[in-house]
């Protein structure tokens, strides 16, 4: 019997190396068919490497690419049967949006009359029907990359692979493209491999976010997974803002000491750190105010009002612990309606499910 | 300040004495080639096509100018079919003597066009090769080769290598991408090329004039020999023609560039 | 491992390579080599042109010769060149286009042409001393073709676009407020041009030298219709050596020595500008 969701791309240990630095380091990946899988991470982190890789433009130095069942690691970029979105677009400009939704199809040997259809269903698709014959230099940067999505449509590779296609655009048109995306991608059930090293892009629209960190993979999983169960500092810290308060494990009493008192631990989870250093890391929404006591079973700490912000439909509150470290609460505009004052001493508070305690990491010294 | 200083005018006044001398030399032959076959005066007595007539009335000269057009077409083929795909390879494959057959592809510029001329003949004339027209063809391909290089190397340099890489991925052979993607890209670096390696060919006397007989003479061997004899008038219609088609082919060239430009 | 995925494979850049490869060898290579070759062999190897050569008087005078007219022509075409770069330089890069094409004119000329009208120009019954017999009254001819004269404007003419875009190239890059900073301080034009505009132009300027020397040492056309008996460079010596006596091993002896000479001189335009100058002249 077939599996439901078989694997479209499995890659194992896959390295390259330029020189002697790993630009991506033994990575284990897989991506189940029809799923949306956005590769996240900071600068030179990896990600393009792997979707080279992936795409058969660069070699690796060692491991091994499956596509779709078969070996294809040593196999021609044009025979791997993918489909790819560029951040400049890659749109041919000898030739007119027809003829550049039409050219794979050509490869194809597609006969004459079903390019033809198969063209004006994927421009009605993405609603561009009426630019079919200008060049790609008359449209505006956000058509274009419409064109460029509809050129991998047309073909219904495999997988489509995107560096960073939203790169050049600007904010409002992100979204909308966005947006655009997230719908071609469940009509159509296309397995995408999306590259992005924005954090808000990636949780808006994947199935699966996989965090790459000097190629290698930090973490992987949903989105709300990665953003309220970070495995690690990098990944806290790299998605949405964090608390994060430094200490000594107690063993005995479960509990963190740390400059601002001891602090009990939540409930005991695979891959915690056992013993020594740890950090305990609280998402800003995840704590309240309170301006006297807070529910016995909460953690909580006295802290100094240093500033609130209304952001729409949320508040976010700077304050400030004795010794000056920095916390940020959010709360939803309607929770507090009267704003506590600058300067005004509260209580901060958690409760003990929504805290995480991480180990600490060398890259982050100064909490 | 009120009035422009005298010394304002130094610099335009001495550049324009040599503008007239860059641009006298290359235009006073058209009026002359009107002037009649009488003295050669500037502005001409009459005006009259005698020259012309004259010119085409002798199957010498224009025999020799339709030897020099065709020789001219032949090289601007040989050089685009053998310089394009050159081009190419050099720019995208790293082979170990790339840099060096780069740097060879330039040496005709560099090296005195007699030391070529001599090395030829005394390579085809003692094996019956000089006095034929292929001989001709291939001589000039090599000195005008350079100009094609530099002119599709600079276009390939400003091709996006994506274009090719996302042809790729969806599937297509490099010959196709060549053909369907490259190709129609360089477009006017290849033009630019083959403007130059006509004008290049057609313009060449000394190669020519030592590998070439009766039979294959070149219209700037004819002009040459004549010239060393007597400075006759039909010369200056000769020289009409040649400079209007040099002309016509160096303005198709800037307005290449122009183009580039603002693409 | 290399480094990177080359877009070509090595077979398949082998086989764009080899038809251009070919020509070179068959048609460049070979013939340099064959001169070279040629210089040193008659029945088996001898030195005996190169003996002739340093024993031979016409041949040193020629060298001289082609030195001293060289030398001249590229000293007239900077100094008849530098204003028009200057010019050019100052002018607002859109109205400079007409007066580039003027430059250029002189490069897709033929050469025969430009023989041919100079010598109608400059001839003794040509069109200057006819209009300077007008002029004055009375007939004047003074002698400016088929003589040195002749050879070095002849040369000169096709000399300035090399040298002007030369030296334009390197005054394009200067900034421009430092002449204005100068100016401001109270500099005059002159002093501005003497201590800013000259020296920071002197790259271009050593450039357009060199190209300039290099190309006129192997001048062949100019000094044959323009010059004088007298006039012969060693390109028309290594023709009559070919054509008129026939003695190969030495017409090759002396192409030899034109080709060290220029090779020396591309090696230091090498310096001046790096790999780039070479392409320059293919502009
Ligand atoms: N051709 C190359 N030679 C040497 N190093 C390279 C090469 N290509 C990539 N690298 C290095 O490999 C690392 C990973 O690069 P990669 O392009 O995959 O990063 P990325 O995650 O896509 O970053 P970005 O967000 O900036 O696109 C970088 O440190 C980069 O400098
Ligand atoms: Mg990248």
């Amino acid at each position: 019997m077939q599996p439901i969701a078989r694997d479209m791309i499995r890659v194992t240990a896959l390295t390259r190396t330029y020189g002697s630095f790993n630009a991506l380091d033994a990575v284990d990946l897989s991506v189940a068919q029809g799923e949306f899988v956005t590769l996240l991470g900071p600068s030179g982190s990896g990600k393009s490497t792997l979707l080279n890789l992936i795409s058969g433009m660069i070699e690796p130095t060692s491991g091994k690419i499956e596509i779709d069942g078969r070996d294809a690691t040593n196999q021609p970029t044009n025979q791997r049967g993918l489909g790819m979105v560029f951040q400049n677009y890659a749109l041919m400009p000898h030739m007119t949006v027809f003829e550049n939704v039409a050219f794979p199809l050509q490869v194809r040997k597609v006969p004459k009359s079903e390019i033809e259809t198969r063209v004006r269903d994927v421009l009605r698709l993405i609603q561009l029907e009426h630019v079919a014959d200008r060049k790609p230099k008359q449209l505006s940067g956000g058509q274009q990359q419409r064109i460029s999505l509809a050129r991998c449509i047309v073909y219904r590779p495999s997988i489509i692979l995107m560096d960073e296609p939203l790169g050049a655009l600007d904010k409002k048109l992100r979204e909308d493209m966005q947006l655009e995306i997230k719908r071609l991608h469940a009509e159509l059930g296309i397995t995408m491999i999306y590259v992005t090293h924005d954090q808000e892009e990636a949780l808006a629209m994947s199935d699966r976010i996989v965090l790459m960190r000097k190629g290698r993979i930090e973490q992987q999983g949903r989105p709300e997974e990665l953003y309220f169960r970070p495995d690690t500092l990098f990944t806290a810290d790299f998605l949405g803002s964090s608390n994060l308060l430094m200490g000594t494990i107690d063993v005995s009493a479960r509990t963190l000491q740390t400059a601002y008192g001891n602090l009990p631990l939540p409930a005991t989870r695979p891959g915690e750190p056992k013993s020594g250093d740890g950090v305990l890391m609280i998402r800003p929404e995840s704590v309240r105010l309170f301006s006297e006591t807070a529910p016995e079973t909460w953690s909580g700490l006295q802290a100094t009002v240093r500033d609130s912000i209304v952001l729409g439909s949320f508040v976010r509150h700077f304050l400030e612990l004795p010794g000056g470290k920095r916390v940020i609460v959010q709360e939803p505009s309607g929770a507090s309606l009267s704003r506590p004052e600058r300067g005004s001493t509260v209580r901060v508070a958690w409760g003990p499910q929504d805290a995480r305690l991480l180990r600490t990491d060398p890259d982050f010294q100064n909490l | 300040m009120s009035f422009p200083r005298r010394s304002n005018l130094v610099v335009p006044a001495a550049a324009w004495i040599t503008y007239l001398f860059l641009l006298v030399p290359s235009l006073i032959v058209i009026p002359i080639s009107f002037g009649g076959s009488g003295e050669m005066t500037f502005p001409p007595q009459v005006w009259t096509l005698d020259l012309y007539r004259q010119f085409f009335a002798d199957a010498a000269w224009w025999g020799s100018l339709i030897q020099s057009l065709r020789i001219a077409v032949f090289v601007t083929l040989v050089t685009t079919v053998l310089g394009v795909p050159a081009a190419y390879a050099l720019q995208r494959t790293n082979l170990p003597g790339g840099k060096v057959l780069g740097g060879l592809a330039m040496g005709p510029l560099l090296v005195p066009v007699v030391v070529l001329a001599l090395g030829l003949y005394l390579q085809l004339g003692p094996i019956g090769l000089a006095d034929k027209t292929w001989t001709v063809v291939l001589a000039h391909s090599m000195l005008a080769l350079p100009f094609v290089m530099v002119s599709v190397g600079a276009a390939l340099r400003h091709l996006d290598p994506s274009y090719e890489q996302v042809a790729l991925i969806m599937g297509a052979g490099k010959t196709r991408i060549f053909f369907k993607v490259v190709l129609p890209q360089l477009r006017s670096g290849i033009a630019a090329g083959a403007l130059f390696a006509f004008l290049i060919s057609l313009d060449e006397v000394i190669v020519a004039y030592f590998i070439t007989g009766t039979a294959t003479q070149t219209l700037p061997v004819k002009m040459y020999s004549a010239l060393r004899w007597e400075v006759s008038p039909v010369i200056a219609a000769v020289s009409t023609i040649l400079t209007v088609v040099s002309l016509a082919f160096a303005i198709g060239l800037m307005w290449l560039e122009r183009k580039d430009r603002h693409d | 491992m290399s480094e990177t995925k080359p877009y070509l494979d090595r077979w398949a850049g082998l086989a764009l390579l080899l038809p251009m490869a070919a020509l070179l060898a068959i048609f460049f290579v070979y013939p340099l080599a064959r001169t070279v070759w040629q210089s040193f062999y008659e029945y088996g190897f001898t030195l005996r042109a190169y003996e002739t050569l340093l024993s031979s008087t016409l041949f040193w005078k020629v060298l001289k010769t082609t030195f001293a007219i060289s030398f001249t022509a590229t000293i007239v075409a900077l100094l008849a060149g530098y204003p028009v770069a200057l010019h050019l330089s100052r002018l607002p890069p859109q109205r400079r286009m007409p007066y580039l094409v003027m430059v250029m004119l002189p490069f897709w000329t033929s050469i025969l042409v430009k023989s041919f009208a100079l010598i109608v120009l400059l001839g003794y019954d040509g069109i200057v001393n006819n209009a300077l017999s007008f002029v004055f009254g009375s007939p004047i001819h003074i002698p400016m073709v088929f003589n040195r004269v002749g050879a070095i404007l002849g040369m000169v003419n096709y000399l300035l676009p090399f040298m002007i875009l030369s030296i334009l190239s390197s005054l394009l890059t200067q900034d421009v407020n430092l002449g204005r900073a100068a100016e401001v301080m109270g500099a005059s034009r002159f002093t501005i041009f003497r201590r800013i505009t000259l020296p920071l132009s002197m790259p271009g300027v050593l450039a357009g030298v060199l190209i300039s020397f290099t190309l006129s040492i192997g001048m062949y056309i100019t000094p044959a219709l323009l010059g004088g008996r007298q006039d012969m460079m060693m390109a028309n010596l290594i023709d009559f050596y070919t054509r008129q006596t026939l003695d190969w091993p030495l017409a090759s002896a002396i192409a030899v020595v034109l080709l060290l000479v220029s090779g020396v001189l591309v090696a230091m335009l090498g310096q001046v500008r790096g790999a780039g100058g070479m392409k320059e002249m293919a502009r």
